[in-house]
């Protein structure tokens, strides 16, 4: 992987003028205004009262022209108003904690696994090394459904899922926020695997008894990313409904979705999706303004999907023998990578301060003229984000990442355990791992997020939060109960 | 009745709340080891609640159970040999299997009918596999039935639990539902180890329980191990005043050993013995003997071969058999047992022995309490019913303790033996003159 610029970064001295070089250029405008104004104050003083009287005598004022000129800036200063994007806030959102009852050992994974595929003992055995090395804790959930032997995938026990998980988060939310259902005015569930008619949207809108003007949007097949797109529509939506809350559900229903046949790249989700979901609540209110969490600052989404193979690298097809299953070809890792570099390109001149981006640029115009062969020069995103969610997609995703961010293993720390504890919960994840930093006690006001998260597609979205306040501790999360057990150190291999 | 079906709804695993700590592993103590052919059912027969709809009461305690297993690691983990070939358990949190069920009828109208193989279905079991690695140890299965009243019926291999353990493991899951606490702890910890020094030179292990078990494990005779018989098994019930009068017939202290003696003869009469008594050895539970706490969560059941003098010339046969049993009883001490568990520390054996595969086995089962198990409050089990399975050899007794109702001295006794044997126990003059009750067979 590429380092960066020069291999003794690493000497104390090189350090500091690096942080000189970044307070310089990060402050240039200041550093540029001030001896500006020092010399402006100075001449002022210099001239004295009585001229500077003279040359404002010497200034004549037609009435006309003060007239234009206060219109023009007037009307200057509402365009700009006007056209400013509204501020899109995040008042609060909830996550789904499954119930205890639900929990997967590994033992008793391996022993369904072992009683359902009892003529493919090779499929077993590569489950239990998938297990053994997925990263997953012994307190992930999966729904009841899954929990009999053989498992009863009905679409009756889906609807059952849906609506525990669904509801559940909406009341955790409703209660949380105190927000009434009839105050909804935007709601978007996302939820890729299952896809009932009435759609998951409308399920929610029997149950709380929602307006019937309200927006209703329900997304599905779009993978693990659609909590990022759901949270865009969102923004885009409140940007031309004033004064209005929207109401964002992620989830992901695992009870259709059991793979039940032997091919082995179909086998890899039933060991590491899981049981979770998330409902977030966004508005625009000025009201909200001062209780709400987070600003949504940015929302950038890349497409792979012109490239064929990115497109088929998470693909759901029949197997040989009929069975439906969603199958992940063997470059996924790198498919990511390259995705995430088209994310990173664009995300970069947004959120990155000036001095990174003039490094990077200075590096860029050196590689295309003078040599080739520099090495590229990876921004430091540490400088432009204090909190990373990185979507708990599995340990190879994490780690990837890791590596080509260079980001420490407190920065990934929150996506990592958020594995541990609930596994893949899909797009909920990134909601897990949020409220992971909240309950940690590390979240301050002023504070960036970077929220990333893969899908099919393939797709690379990242959201940018700013946070509003600092955020206290609370008793009603999903990581109420354990919080004090993280971060735990996750062997590389738990041996079953 | 007689096109009963039970209906399957679904079989799942069911786990603790809390995973269990990594790595940790119980090795089985001599009396589990001996063990392993058995396996023990109960079945608990729980009158109507109040909540009438269907699957409540099973989902309420289907959560309590993961409830209680947090604190049974035992109970939810798996067999592994160790390096030196014994068993032990690794606590690896796999779970116990639970398979529920719906029955047409109410359970007054089941228990009117119930015969030992409708009684059996209500216990779901598994034979260990090929690999025990993955095989559940413990079973649990929940049959509602449709016009009131719920059967729970419970198994598990021997080599983890005895009687005791099972009942007081249920107790422990009925308190969990009931009140949210269990009121009496389980203990896991071996037996008590052997003394070290301070042997007297002249000390003489009581050899003729040694030998007992010592003839047991190297009995590998082939008429066990294909069995064929068609056993059944019949539960006679003794009111107070009936199990008083036996005692004082046989001037026994203790209903057990009057019991057993009245049973002995009885079953011998039936095999066709003209003159004296058929082999029998008693099981009984030495927990008190080795001051160990009731909770100890493990096999403490010990067998005894019972010795009675073959002239009857003066006594009355039932009271010199139940003479005999008392005998043996007050033979298994402290001392005698500490020394059976010291010379079954030192002799190992190759295969596993049945230990009520040759003689007629009458255990003491008194002091279960099974009627305390309340999984909703006032909701006493109407009947309780134990198996310890498979029955091989000659029979197999067990006397029961009856519901409080009847009385603290009434006892109910459960009779395995060949069909043809047992319809001519329950027409012998001897076992009417006490007039049991015959609920079942």
């Amino acid at each position: 992987m590429p380092q960066t610029l020069p291999d003794f970064s690493n000497s104390v001295k090189l350090k500091y003028v690096k942080l000189g070089y970044q307070y310089l250029v990060n402050h240039i405008l200041y550093l540029l205004l001030v001896p500006i104004m020092v010399a402006i104050l100075i001449e002022v003083l210099r001239l004295g009262p009585d001229e500077i009287l003279n040359l404002w005598k010497s200034l004549h004022f037609d009435l006309v022209q003060i007239l234009c000129s206060s219109f023009l800036i007037i009307f200057i200063a509402t365009v700009y108003f006007m056209s400013k994007p509204r501020h899109v806030y995040l008042v609060d959102y909830a996550c789904y904690k499954p119930p205890v009852t639900c929990r997967v050992p590994f033992a008793t994974f391996m022993e369904h696994s072992r009683l359902i595929l009892k003529n493919n003992p090779k499929s077993v055995e590569f489950q239990m090394r998938i297990l053994e090395r997925s990263g997953l804790g012994e307190e992930t959930c999966l729904p009841p459904a899954i929990h009999y032997i053989p498992p009863t995938p009905t679409m009756e026990a889906a609807r059952g899922e849906a609506e525990l998980v669904i509801f559940s988060a909406m009341d955790s939310l409703l209660q949380k926020t105190g927000l009434k259902p009839k105050d909804i005015d935007i709601l978007i569930v996302n939820c890729s695997l299952f896809s009932p008619t009435p759609s998951l949207s409308a399920m929610v809108i029997n149950k709380y008894k929602l307006r019937s003007n309200i927006k209703s949007f329900n997304l599905s097949g779009m993978g693990c990313s659609a909590g990022l797109i759901s949270i865009d529509l969102a923004r885009d939506l409140l940007q031309v409904h004033p004064n209005s809350n929207a109401v964002v559900v992620s989830t992901e229903i695992i009870t259709p979705n059991y793979y039940q046949g032997n091919e082995r790249a179909m086998l890899l989700p039933n060991c590491l999706f899981r049981m979770g979901g998330a409902a977030i609540l966004l508005s625009n209110r000025r009201r909200n303004r001062s209780r709400a969490k987070y600003r949504l600052v940015h929302v950038v989404r890349t497409h792979k999907g012109a490239d064929d193979k990115a497109y088929r690298c998470v693909f759901e097809e029949e197997d040989k023998e009929g069975k439906v299953g969603i199958s992940l070809s063997k470059d996924l890792m790198a498919i990511a990578g390259e995705a995430l570099k088209s994310n990173i390109t664009t995300i970069g001149p947004l959120v990155l301060p000036a001095s990174e981006q003039l490094l990077f640029l200075m590096t860029l115009i050196g590689r295309k003229i003078f040599n080739p062969k520099w090495k590229p020069y990876i921004p430091d995103f540490k400088q432009a984000f204090e909190h990373f969610c990185i979507h708990a997609g599995g340990r190879a995703v994490i780690d990837e990442l890791q590596k080509n961010l260079q980001l420490s293993a407190e920065q990934v720390e929150a996506s990592r355990m958020t594995l541990h504890r609930f596994g893949n919960t899909s797009s909920s994840s990134l909601w897990y791992e949020m409220s992971y930093i909240e309950e940690k006690g590390r979240m301050k006001k002023g504070d960036r997020v970077w929220q990333i998260a893969f899908g099919s597609g393939f797709k690379c979205n990242s959201a940018v939060w700013k946070c509003n306040k600092t955020i206290k501790t609370t008793t009603d999360n999903p990581w109420s109960d354990c919080i004090d057990r993280y971060p735990v150190h996750i062997p590389e291999i738990v041996k079953l | 009745m007689t096109s009963e079906m039970i209906t399957y709804i679904c079989k799942r695993t069911v786990v603790s709340t809390k995973p269990a700590q990594a790595g940790k592993c119980n090795p089985l103590s001599v009396f589990d080891r001996l063990m392993e052919k058995n396996h023990i059912r109960i079945v608990y027969y729980f009158p109507s609640t109040r909540n009438g709809e269907p699957g409540v009461v099973t989902k309420k305690l289907r959560e309590s159970l993961s409830h209680v297993l947090t604190c049974f690691p035992i109970v939810t983990g798996r067999l592994q040999k160790k390096d030196d070939g014994h068993w032990m358990i690794k606590c690896n949190d796999a779970g116990v299997r639970m398979v529920e069920a719906r029955t047409q009828g109410s359970v007054e109208e089941w228990l009117k009918n119930v015969n030992r193989d409708k009684e059996l279905m209500l216990v779901t079991w598994e034979d260990m596999f090929h690999k025990p690695y993955f095989w559940a140890t413990f079973y649990v299965q929940l049959t509602e039935f449709e016009e009131g009243g719920l059967a729970i019926g419970f198994s598990c291999s021997h080599l983890l639990a005895d009687p005791t353990s099972a009942t007081m493991f249920v107790k422990a899951w009925a308190d969990t539902t009931l009140a949210g606490t269990m009121l009496a702890p389980p203990f896991f910890h071996p037996l008590p180890p052997p003394r070290l020094g301070n042997k007297n030179p002249n000390h003489n292990p009581y050899t003729d329980l040694i030998n007992h078990y010592k003839s047991t494990i190297d009995d590998r005779s082939p008429a066990f191990t294909n069995n064929i018989t068609n056993y059944v098994t019949a539960t006679l019930a003794f009111s107070g005043p009936m199990v008083q009068a036996c005692m004082l017939d046989t001037s026994r202290p203790s209903p057990f050993e009057a019991m057993a003696g009245l049973l002995w003869v009885c079953v011998s009469k039936v095999k066709g013995m003209k003159q004296g008594l058929i082999s029998m050895s008693i099981c009984l539970d030495m927990r008190k003997q080795l001051g160990l706490d009731k909770g100890f969560f493990g096999n403490c059941l010990v067998y005894n071969k019972v010795h009675h003098a073959e002239s009857l010339l003066d006594k009355s046969e039932l009271s010199e058999a139940a003479r005999a049993v008392g005998e043996s009883v007050t033979k298994m001490n402290n001392e005698r047992i500490m020394d059976l568990i010291e010379w079954l520390e030192h002799h190992d054996y190759e295969f596993p022995p049945l230990m009520n595969g040759h003689d007629l086995i009458c255990a003491n089962l008194e002091d279960l309490d099974p009627y305390a198990t309340l999984f909703e409050e006032g909701f006493v089990p109407i009947r309780v019913s134990y198996y310890v399975e498979p029955v091989f050899g000659i029979g197999q007794i067990l006397v029961l303790q009856s519901p409080p109702s009847e009385g603290p001295l009434s006892r109910m006794v459960m009779v395995t033996l060949p069909a043809d044997e047992l319809s001519k126990l329950c027409d012998d003059d001897l076992i009417l003159r006490f007039n049991p009750t015959i609920l079942m067979g």
